[in-house]
């Protein structure tokens, strides 16, 4: 199982998905790509707790953060 | 003659009791579901904040309530304090904060949530969110030095 987490008002909204379920994970890249166009950044996790930003779906990362576009406050 | 009727006004002011502690507790109740359901995503923004601080910043965060991160660009270190604007501050070389940077996400996030956000940016691409943070001082400019005047002695 893998988790998309999106940032919004209520805290987080998580979507959980099974890696090896084929549309699971096509369902997973259109959110991935929806919130891309909508100027959110990803954030992903390796196994040792290091976090890189990434701009292209990656099917195999277990947990990705996604939050909105920063600006000036 | 006067025991049944004592009986009797104890057995009703039990009642009266009884009643007056369910009514506190059912108020007691609706209070907290309120007050849990007002609270949740706050909670929800800590919980998530927490799952991604390193365990030295978690620590930090537990302990002051801020953590610190390294840009990655610059190297220099930074404090991220609880809240959800003008909450980082660039550190000197002493630790001291010197400058205040203030940027945030375009849409309503709870302050968890800010803090994370802000922290993935600094770690991951500092020069992009200092691009465009708005920067303002950390310390109080200092008193103008008035020169002492001498008073003339009579």
């Amino acid at each position: 199982m893998a988790i998309q987490i999106v940032m919004d008002h209520s805290g987080d909204t998580r979507h959980h998905f099974d890696t090896d379920d084929v549309e699971a994970v096509a369902a997973a890249e259109r959110r991935f790509n929806e919130l891309m166009f909508a100027g959110f950044t990803a954030a992903i996790r390796n196994a040792s707790g290091d976090t890189m930003v990434t701009r292209a779906f990656d099917p195999t990362a277990k947990e990705t953060l996604f939050y909105p576009r920063l600006v000036g406050g | 003659m006067w025991v049944p009727t004592l009986s009797a006004a104890t057995r009703r002011l039990w009642h009266f009791l009884l009643d007056r502690v369910r009514e506190v507790q059912a108020r007691r109740a609706r209070y907290w579901e309120r007050y849990v359901s007002n609270c949740e995503p706050e909670a929800r923004g800590l919980k998530l904040l927490r799952e991604w601080l390193s365990p030295e910043q978690r620590a930090q965060f537990d302990a002051e309530r801020y953590f610190d991160v390294i840009g990655c660009h610059s190297g220099k270190r930074y404090r991220i304090r609880y809240g959800s604007s003008a909450n980082v501050d660039e550190l000197d070389d002493a630790g001291v904060p010197r400058t205040g940077w203030c940027f945030v996400p375009n849409a309503y996030l709870v302050a968890g949530d800010v803090m994370l956000a802000q922290k993935i940016a600094l770690e991951t691409n500092e020069r992009a969110a200092l691009a465009v943070a708005n920067r303002f001082p950390r310390t109080l400019p200092s008193a103008p030095a008035f020169t002492m005047v001498r008073s003339r002695g009579f």
